[in-house]
Parts: structure tokens; sequence; C-alpha cells
């Protein structure tokens, strides 16, 4: 017996039964419930491919190869990977959807739509139709970009054909068909490089439609695209600070200009000095503060403001509005995307250059600072939706913001607020957010799906406010 | 009447660990080398401390051991010329004498924390490799196959690995350099001094009034014009002197300048500002301080030409000035997430030759040309953001 197992083939089904004498049979059983166990993992009874997870790294080689058991698992690992990739991949005739991929309009009309797909995919489109009676008519049809199209016939839910102009109708038994059908490889061949569609660009679409969410076109590539409603690009309303913030910090910017005033403009050679009289500048706080006077900030405008449209236009451009697949969706009126995303090629395009960063920060909409993370549930009284609400979504409603704000009292209120400060009312249970994650999520951000001869990274750009946070 | 008094004491040595963190408050307990009386007292106003610029080195030393220690415990300034960070050569010299010190340096405590984990290492593998063996054993004797295991019981791993009892002495004594003179008694003279970077003694000299620095030929002390244009010089020169020592033109894209807006915004914001080369980035941030806590951010610096013109026509070799490749990115990235750090972009904007003459370059009020902006960079992970 040994013998029979000194080179044990890597294929255990067809290997270890042969040499198994009969008085282990128990044994021999259980080895093969075990090893067809792992085959049925690997193909089901309808050889659907099923891609095999991925195992633990081996710590290092057995000295002299050991005996073989090393061996042994790469080898049933990488056939189970062979055969995975083997097998056919076949579709149900009942469950494939079919449609003609028009290459002079980039677009592939969906003749026949089955499955639920197609509540988040393609767009309908009025097209002038000859009924048979000769009469010209406008209907409304199902029409793919190319990228849906493909992630489609990739992924084996539909049947396309090619829009052909030879007449067909008259070939006699080719009535019904409109064109030749098309392999995977002729769609990834012609529909990608149509519609600025590039292949970096489809495998962005293609993994987050795997993933789950809904990818449409930043920018409507015809009129008749539905795009959701533009952002609120206006500077998000913070909570207004309390009145003791308020007065107290309105008071050494008062006094600071007037000092400064008295000391003859800012110098300098000796741009931090203590006032001598004052006691309210006396701890380190204050003297951190004094000494901010270098310009910071995206408020500050970029120089030079105005240059040159350039010879070529950026790379940089937002092409992918993202919404989760847990957001509600309409196609016929999206809602404002959850992410938007730029999709470039790392093998051509550096990074991106500050001007293309603020370029791409300033049609980007604000987000609120990140929630803090809640230790006990919040009252009734403020809105359940910031409970859940994620920290990353960049698209701000009012609806959901964390405390809803009081009308500013009046001047005897606020002087008696002042000397008094009045207790913590409902709206001290929202904590502010942890400086760390606001400085980490940053006001705006901007996602760059850098693809790299088909492995794709996303980075997260967030415009820094640093300067809103200081950590003193 | 100002009513800083830098004090000159040094806070007693502290004792066990037990009350570390309370001697950590008390010692470094000031973020900068300024003290606050109360209540005002006379106008005492002392310099701080004494520096010589090192052209060479591009650093000012500080040789005085009061005034080292003084600008590392209130904020965090320079560093040992000998040491990791903390001025800490004596300390070690002695601990090592007398073998077996009350405290550890910080530099002890890491090669003791090293020789700890390369004993776990030898300990996994060995673990490892006797659970291969036995799953050897079972596939040559019965021809069954058992994966063996990675982790388990079995098999320590970083949270239940502990040190053995000491019964193997020599890894865990710290890789200090051993001198063969165990006799005397005699403490060993403090060879070490303090090196600011120039950014660091320029915010303390300009700020706050609390250095001085001399010329290292005449050791005479420098007024803060000629300190100004010193430290710009210092970047513009080759590091090896020639004489005649020849008087460059200033540049708008001087690395000190930018160095120098970037430190300040930082510690203006209340950050610790410390070099960051060991994580591929220019500077770290720590939240009071590094005895206190890990940094939280690592900055690069990206230097901004406003007009592309004057970035072709610099003699300056400026770092960074132009994007990186992605590759570069991804790997300054993939260092710092794995030290639970986020990278910061810092751009500083460089004033337009056209726009702004050279003159301004002879007092600091040309950094109100400059602009800081930060850009946050964090991995953005699909299939983490469904929710």
């Amino acid at each position: 017996m040994d013998e029979s197992l000194e080179q044990p083939d890597a294929k255990p089904p067809t290997v270890s039964l042969d040499g198994i004498s009969p008085e282990d049979g128990d044994q021999a059983s259980d080895d093969e419930g075990d090893v067809v166990l792992d085959w049925t993992k690997l193909l089901p009874s309808a050889a659907r491919p099923v891609i095999p997870r991925r195992g633990e790294k081996e710590f290092e080689p057995q000295p002299g190869g050991g005996s073989g058991l090393q061996v042994h698992v790469l080898d049933r690992s990488r056939n189970a990977m062979f055969d995975a990739l083997r097998a056919t991949r076949t579709i149900s005739s009942k469950a494939v959807s079919y449609a003609i991929w028009h290459p002079d309009m980039a677009r592939a009309h969906v003749t026949l739509a089955r499955g639920t797909l197609f509540t988040s995919l393609g767009h309908s489109a009025p097209r002038l139709v000859v009924a048979a009676d000769g009469s010209k008519k406008y209907h409304k049809r199902l029409e793919l970009l190319p990228e849906e199209a493909l992630y489609l016939v990739e992924r084996g839910t539909v049947f396309c054909w090619k829009e052909t102009t030879l007449d067909l109708a008259s070939v006699e038994g080719m009535e019904e068909v409109l064109g030749p059908p098309m392999s995977v490889q002729q769609a990834f061949s012609e529909m990608i490089g149509t519609e600025d569609l590039t292949l970096e660009r489809y495998q962005v679409y293609a993994y987050l439609k795997r993933l789950g969410y809904v990818v449409t076109r930043a920018t409507a590539p015809n009129s008749l695209y539905p795009m959701p409603p533009p952002f609120d690009l206006s500077p998000f309303k913070r909570k207004p600070p309390s009145i003791l913030n308020r007065i107290c910090s309105i008071f050494p910017l008062w006094i600071s200009k007037i000092s400064r005033m008295l000391n003859g403009g800012f110098n300098w050679w000796k741009p931090f000095r203590m006032s001598r009289w004052l006691l309210r500048d006396k701890n380190y706080g204050s003297v951190f503060r004094a000494l901010r006077f270098i310009p910071a900030g995206h408020d500050i405008p970029l120089l030079p403001i105005k240059r040159e449209p350039p010879a070529k236009p950026s790379p940089y451009q937002i092409f992918f509005n993202v919404h989760k697949p847990t957001t509600p969706y309409r196609k016929s009126a999206p809602c404002l995307p959850d992410y938007q995303i730029v999709v470039i090629n790392a093998r051509t395009t550096p990074m991106p250059t500050l001007r293309e960063l603020t370029d791409l920060f300033d049609i980007s909409p604000e987000m609120p600072p990140p929630l803090p993370r809640q230790r006990r549930p919040l009252k009734a009284n403020t809105p359940p939706a910031s409970d859940t609400k994620p920290d990353t979504k960049p698209a701000p409603k009012p609806a959901v913001k964390p405390a809803p704000s009081a009308p500013p009292p009046s001047l005897g209120r606020r002087i008696v607020n002042w000397i008094r400060p009045p207790p913590p009312g409902p709206t001290m249970m929202v904590r502010p957010p942890h400086p760390f994650m606001a400085i980490k999520a940053g006001k705006k951000t901007v996602i760059v799906a850098v693809v790299d001869a088909g492995s794709t990274s996303f980075f997260r750009f967030g415009q820094g406010a640093f300067s809103e946070w200081a950590v003193t | 009447m100002s009513l800083i008094k830098p004090s000159g004491r040094k806070g007693p040595v502290s004792g066990k660990a037990a009350g570390r963190r309370n001697d950590n408050n008390r010692i470094y307990g000031c973020p900068l080398p300024l003290i606050f009386w109360y209540p005002p007292p006379s106008r005492v106003r002392t310099l701080l401390g004494l520096g010589v610029l090192d052209e060479a080195t591009r650093s000012v030393w500080v040789a005085s051991k009061n005034d080292s220690t003084l600008l590392w415990r209130r904020g965090f300034f320079g560093k040992g010329d000998l040491s990791r960070s903390e001025p800490s050569w004596l300390a070690r010299q002695i601990n090592s004498r007398r073998a077996g010190g009350n405290r550890l340096t910080s530099e002890e405590m890491t090669a003791k924390r090293r020789a700890e984990r390369k004993q776990f290492k030898i300990d996994r593998a060995r673990a490892i490799a006797a659970v291969a063996a036995e799953a050897e054993a079972v596939f040559e004797s019965e021809g069954r196959v058992v994966v063996p295991a990675l982790s388990g019981p079995a098999i320590p791993s970083a949270a239940t690995w502990k040190p053995a009892p000491v019964a193997t002495e020599p890894p865990d004594t710290p890789v200090t350099p051993q001198d063969e003179a165990p006799e005397d008694e005699e403490p060993p003279e403090d060879l070490e001094h303090l090196q600011l970077t120039l950014p660091e003694a320029f915010f303390l000299l300009w700020n706050l009034d609390c250095l001085t620095v001399a010329d290292p030929h005449t050791n005479d002390l420098l007024s803060i014009q000629q300190i100004w244009i010193a430290f710009q010089a210092a970047y513009l020169t080759p590091p090896i002197p020639v004489s005649p020592k020849p008087t460059p033109v200033l540049q708008l894209d001087n690395p000190f300048l930018i160095n120098y807006i970037v430190y300040h915004h930082y510690r203006s914001l209340g950050w610790v500002v410390r070099g960051g080369v060991k994580f591929c980035v220019d500077y770290m941030l720590y939240k009071r301080g590094p005895v206190f806590n890990h940094a939280e951010f690592s900055v690069v610096v990206c230097p901004v030409y406003e007009d592309p013109a004057d970035q072709e026509a610099s003699v300056v070799g400026l770092h960074n000035a132009a994007p990186f490749p992605w590759s570069w990115l991804s790997t300054i990235n993939r260092v710092n997430s794995q030290v639970y750090k986020t990278l910061i972009l810092t751009y500083v904007t460089i004033p337009a030759r056209s726009r702004v003459s050279l003159d301004v370059l002879n007092s600091p009020a040309c950094l109100q040309h400059y602009s800081v902006r930060e850009v946050t960079v964090r991995r953005f992970i699909p299939a983490r953001m469904r929710d």
C-alpha cells in the first residue's frame, strides 16, 4: 500500500481507490467522501464554474520536498483552478435576453428584456420605426450604452446581434433575422472605444456592477439619458456655534485688530508678541492662534485664475455616478449619486496636479463632517436618518443634518446666555465629530479609480480641513 | 512687559514605570518652551538656548544639556545626534555600565522589543514546522491529506506568545556599544548635542524668541536678519564648503521656505511636527507628542509652482514638484496605512516670479505670498462601502 501511495496522483478521485485494500474500506470511503466533497464544491452537477477560494500561504517548502504533501496540495489546487476555468459557461434559453448592437449609434437595442437587472440598466429612447403598413411612428425602446451591453454579454445575460446593412428580409429563411450574432470577443473589440468607453472604464464599471452598485454616466451621452438633479454646491452650513463660543470668538479678533493698529501693522520681523495687560492670551491656545498667519486652506483662490484652455483636456473628469446597492434607485428619475468616480489609466497618467484636484473639488458637493460613533441611542427628537447616515455620503440633504438649529435668540437673550450659559438642551446630545475623523474625511471627496493594466485601486482624495480642526 | 519666562530648571527624574503617564503629563506638559507666570511678574525675558549653525548638515546644534532637555521636553524640538530622537546617549551609556539601569531609554526598549519579536518568529516557525512535519508523516504513512494549519492552538500568535522566562539571556540585552571600562565609577562625559533642523530653529527664534544662533566661524551671535538670509543660503550652497564662499541669489522655491511654511503651519495648529523619513514622507504629525500618542498623519510636502515657466527655469532641484506616478503614491500609502497613519499631501504654492519680485525674500514678509492646502489620501474599497 505504501508503494502505491509513494507517488500520489494530484487527482484524488482517480487515484485513491485503486491501491486500497479491502480492509481499509472505511478509511477509504472517508477519504473518498472528503475528496468528492471537494469536487462537488468546485464543480456542482450543473458544471457551473465556481471560483475557488484562495487558501493560506504555505510557510516554507519542506527540505527535499518531504513526503510530497506540499506538491500534492499545490497540484490539487491548481487542478481545481483549471477545472473551474475549463467548465463550459451556459445560459438558459428561458432566461436570456436579446439585443441588437447598432454601431452607428453606439447603442444596443434590447428586443427582449428578462430579469431584474434591467431595473437599473439602460434607458428608454424614442426611435422612429416604420410599421408594417408603412406609417412612421416614434416608439420608445430600451437602449443600452456600450458598457451596459458589454457587461450583460460578458456575464451571459444577453445574446447580442449586430445590426447589418444587408437586406436579409429578401433572403429566404432569414426574414426574421436582423443581423449576425456577436461573440463575447467581438463585443469587446467593437464596443470598447465607442461613446468614450475605454477598457479601463469598462473594467471599473464591471467591477462595481458585480458588487451590486448602480453605475451610470456622470455626463449624459445624449439628451435622452436620464440625469440626477445637480448637486447643491453651496458650502455646507454647520450647526451654528453656541452663543458663548460666538462671543468668545469675536473678542480676540477685535482686540488683536486694535492692538495691531496701535502697534502699526504686522511686524514680519516679530510676528508674535504678547499683549502686556490682557490676561486673555496667557495660554498656549492663544499663542498657537496668534501664530496662524500663513495663508492656508482651499478657500484661497489658486493662482493664476486666468489660464489658457489647455491643449489637451485633463484626463481627470468624473465619469461614473455610483449609487450604493441599498440606495433606492429609479431609472427614469435617478437620485443624487452616492459616489462619483474618475477613471484613469495608471500607465499613461500621473497623479492629479493640485489644479486638477481643485477643479474636481469645485464641482463636488461638500459633505457634512462625519458623525461621532454613537455610544448610546439618541433621543427621539433627533432625525433617525442621522443615526444610520454613512460618513461618506457626498450628498448633503437638509433633512439629515445632525441637529436641528434653533432660531437665533434675541440680543437680550444672548447677553443672558453669555452671562449664564443655558442648560444643556437636547441638541447637546449630538457630540461634535472627532477631529481626526473630520480631518481624514475632508470636506469634499474625489474618488479616482486607477487602473494599472487590469488591476484597479481606488483612491479617495479629501479636501483637507486641518485649519478648521486645530488640536489645541 | 512680557510674561514669558523660560524656566531653566530640569524636571526631576521619574522613578518607576508605574506612574508613567502622570510623569509624562508633568514632564512634557508644556507644548512650547514658554512658561506663563501668574500673577504677572516684572518683565522677564531670557533667551533660552544658544545654538550654532552648522551649514554642512543644515542644522543648528544646541550643545548645552540643559537647553537641549528643555527643547525636547517642551514641544519635542530637535533630536540628539547620537540618538533616535530624545538625546539619551548618556543615559544609555550609564545603563550599559550599570547593567540593568532603572529606566530604559526608548532605544533600549526598541532593541528589547525587537529581540522578543525575533524570538517569537523563531518560535512560531518552529511550531509551524512541527505541525507540517506531522502532516507529512500522516501523508507518508496513511496517505491522508491534512493541510497543515498556519494558525491554531499549537502555534503561537502575536497575542498569545510570551517571552520565555530568561532561558536565553543574549537577545534580551540591548544592543548598545559596550565600552570595556566597567571599573571607572566616573559618569562618562556627555558627547551628545541636540540638532535642530533649520525650520525648527527658525520657528523657535522667530516666533518664540527663545533661541539665539551663533556664527560657526566667529562665534558671534547672528541677528534675525542675518539668520533669515543664512538659513536660506544654507539650502542654496553645496554642502561642501568652498572658499571663497559664494553669496547665492535667493530663490522663491528655496526648500527652506517650503519646509518652513509647512512646519509653521502645522505647529501653529497645535501639532507636534517631526521628521518622517522612516515612512517615506517629509513630516509626521503627533497630537501632543511622541511620548503620548502614535503619529496620526504623515505629510508629504508637494511644492506647486504658480507659473510652470518658473519650474523650468528653476536652479533649485525641488523634491516632489512634479506629480507622483501612481506606483509611488501606492507605495507611500501602503507603507503608511500599514502603520495606521493617514497620508496627507500638503501643497505649497510658490508665487510666480512675474507677480513677486525676489526682493521680498529679504524678509519673512515673503511668506504671505505662499499658501498651504492639504489633500488627504485614503484608499476607497468598494466592497466595503456598499453598506
